[in-house]
């Protein structure tokens, strides 16, 4: 998947109008081809002059390949590359070259690096300036510009990504996410969230560590607008999927709270996914982190209609559950239990897997040491009564093997720790037996192994016998 | 993989359920609809998105292609819904007369002559090589139950330690014979065709009553996939019919 952004329109708000500047150009492909050939060429000649009006004739001829390559439905990579035109954007991006033309460049060279892996490398070259240009002595609209470019060239994949971080991409992008508000804080925040995706998280530590950049992330997510928050959000995925130092510095700061804030009172569902995921990363990375605040808040993404973003709190909330007991009683005393056993009977698939290791987890207790762990047993029973085991038989099932041994796993826990002997009736009666019998000839061993322990050793001689 | 058989024992070498905080690196699968929907909001049209993520766009798991798990038979399906299809229809053949269920009818067949027929039986006694092979398509045919063991051992590479003729442990035994809530206890293959009790429990294993505490990898090809291990475990359960199951046929 691509994760590089095509610039459509300019940086800055305040750029020249030109006459088509809301038409899409619709072109046959062979003239648009033409066309930039063309173009090139023009500019080939502009970086060729020397005399009067030499930024003007710069500027008009880039204009004209910026606008193929920004205003095409697909916009002509390939021609612009095969007509030559990286060496000579190289150039028009030379120090001291004014503003226009160094904007225009950027421009460019942002849409030929967004395209397939074999153009963001044709960038190479450009890179050096690329990233000088980012520097505080630059106008911000061109900053920014460069820093589009560069995200895009990260995006691509990890040998661009340590290109950039080895020639020193990183510092200026953290100082440029610092200002409070502006679309150039968005743009590198983005840029940057590419720049330390890992998966070497190397990249992700030293921009946590950068001064300035931890209380830059904790403002924007406590006062920024949404859009520039959902970029900072991405970062704080990064940076808490890769770097455990930054997982201590961020779980030992506010950043629970604004996190749990922005899930409570966002609707937007592009802050949402990158909020609950930190969120999630946090949780996943630090056994501590966690309150009825953030419990709350997973509700409200449970009931969600997005699909991601009840997969997504369901995993977190089962990733509380794995942890200490009174963890598992803030879950399962909370309004999070009637929602978690309509989505275990209702939801796609892929919740239901997750739901299910959220209510599991509810029903044992933490492993200590080697052997069994215990269960919970008024969870158990309270949750079976309420009517969960037939969804975790469902998950017996189903093809996907990490599934079926969640249920069989829940199924033995039920067999084993219902009073009163009521265990294998009440998978009898859910039609357990016969999902067990499914693995009579499943060709996986582990699955086969403990579907026939449980069949043996609850369902054997004495079964039944005793009515 | 031991299997105690001291019920006790809580080390049946089952995999309990173990509460454990699952981690997922960033670009981890887990996360592909997450990524693949930021995307989207962001307006980007072109994503080049791989057939996973496709997959996962049409809604994860529900529509990703399976393959059916039941060995020997490497049926794709196009989702868990065609997946459930599928199963319900090609692998749930059951005997009519001790309810035991195999994955194929052919298997079901094979177990119904030589538990429940007694010209089997007969032709058996009178020397006919009556045991078929177990694996489609080999088609020899084997005078008693051992030789047929050794031939799975010798040619299909079924591993030697399965204990075909392991007489049944007294719990399936006994399960064999109980009919749950049935004041009357009907005899495995309830016929007159008995042989003998011995017999009969030897025959009732069948189609390889295998013992599951084998952990030996199998390397033994079995119907189509020729390179795929199998170890071959069939378990009924001895239960009572469920009302309105249809009591003969293969249907379920």
């Amino acid at each position: 998947m691509r994760t590089k952004r095509l610039c459509r329109v300019g940086v800055s708000g305040e750029s020249e109008v030109p006459l088509d500047s809301d038409m899409m150009i619709d072109e046959e492909q062979s003239i648009l081809e033409a066309q930039t050939s063309s173009a090139v060429e023009e500019l080939k000649l502009a970086v060729g002059y020397q005399g009067k009006g030499v930024t003007q004739k710069r500027v008009t001829a880039l204009r004209e390949l910026r606008r193929l390559l920004s205003r095409s439905e697909f916009p002509p990579v390939e021609a612009t590359l095969k007509a030559g035109a990286i060496p000579l954007l190289v150039q028009c991006l030379s120090f001291g070259s004014p503003d226009e033309q160094l904007l225009e460049a950027a421009w460019c060279l942002t849409n030929v690096a967004a395209g397939k892996p074999e153009e963001t490398k044709a960038l190479l070259p450009a890179l050096p300036l690329l990233v000088a240009h980012l520097g505080e002595k630059s106008s911000l609209p061109v900053a920014e510009q460069c820093a589009w470019a560069l995200g895009n060239v990260a995006g691509e994949g990890e040998e661009l990504r340590n290109v950039l971080i080895s020639q020193g991409a990183l510092p200026p992008l953290a100082r440029m996410m610092l200002p409070n508000k502006g679309s150039t804080a968005r743009t590198a925040a983005w840029a940057l969230s590419n720049l330390i995706k890992g998966p070497d998280p190397r990249a992700a530590t030293e921009l946590i560590r950068t001064d300035g950049v931890l209380d830059a992330i904790l403002r924007h997510l406590r006062k920024s607008d949404e859009e520039l928050a959902t970029e900072v959000a991405w970062v704080v995925v990064y940076l808490s999927a890769l770097s455990s130092v930054a997982t201590s510095m961020l779980v030992k700061s506010d950043l629970l709270q604004l996190l749990v804030d922005r899930l409570a009172t966002s609707n937007s569902l592009q802050l949402l996914i990158p909020v609950l995921r930190s969120l999630g990363n946090l949780v996943a990375g630090d056994a501590q982190t966690t309150n009825v605040n953030v419990i709350a808040a997973l509700i409200k993404c449970l009931k969600s209609e997005h699909r991601v973003l009840k997969k997504e709190a369901a995993w977190v909330l089962s990733n509380i559950a794995a942890g200490s007991v009174e963890h598992k009683q803030l879950i399962y005393s909370s309004q999070a239990v009637p929602v978690l056993l309509r989505l275990l009977s209702a939801a796609p698939f892929d919740i239901r897997k997750e739901v299910a290791y959220v209510v599991g987890n509810l029903c044992v207790a933490p492993a200590e040491g080697a052997g069994r762990p215990s269960l919970i047993l008024d969870h158990l029973i309270s949750l079976v009564q309420r009517g969960c085991l037939p969804g975790f038989i469902d998950l017996v099932r189903s093809a996907d093997t990490e599934a079926a041994r969640l249920g069989l796993q829940f199924m033995e826990l039920v067999l084993r720790g219902m009073p009163n002997g009521e265990g294998p009736k009440l998978v009898e009666r859910e039609d357990g037996i016969d999902a067990m019998e499914r693995f009579q000839f499943h060709e996986n061993e582990d699955l086969r192994n403990m579907a026939n322990e449980l069949i043996d050793r609850y369902f054997g001689e004495d079964y039944g016998l005793d009515e | 993989m031991a299997m105690a058989v001291d019920n006790t024992d809580s080390n049946l070498g089952f995999r309990y359920w173990c509460p454990v905080r699952r981690l997922f690196g960033p670009d981890a699968p887990f996360f592909a609809s997450g990524n693949i929907e930021r995307e989207l909001l962001a307006k980007q049209v072109a994503l080049d998105l791989s057939e996973d993520e496709k997959q996962q766009l049409m809604g994860d798991e529900e529509n990703r292609g399976v393959y059916c798990p039941i060995v020997g038979c490497g049926a794709k399906l196009k989702s868990l819904e065609e997946f459930e299809d599928h199963y319900n229809a090609r692998h749930t053949a059951s005997c009519s007369v001790c309810s035991r269920v195999f994955p194929t009818s052919r298997l079901l067949s094979i177990h119904v002559s030589e538990a429940h027929d007694s010209f089997f039986q007969a032709k058996v006694t009178r020397g006919f090589p009556m045991y078929e092979c177990l694996v489609e398509g080999c088609g020899t045919k084997l005078k008693n139950y051992k030789s047929r063991h050794q031939h799975l051992v010798d040619k299909h590479k079924f591993p030697a330690s399965f204990e075909f003729l392991k007489k049944a442990r007294p719990s399936k035994k006994r399960r064999q014979k109980s009919q749950r809530k049935q004041p009357h206890r009907t005899e495995e293959g309830s016929s007159a065709m008995q042989v003998g009790e011995e017999t009969m429990d030897g025959l009732v294993s069948a189609v390889s009553k295998l013992s599951t505490s084998d952990s030996s990898p199998s390397s033994i090809s079995f119907g189509r996939r020729h390179n795929r291990g199998l170890t071959f475990v069939p378990r009924a359960v001895q239960r009572e019919r469920r009302p309105g199951s249809s009591p003969t046929g293969m249907e379920r």
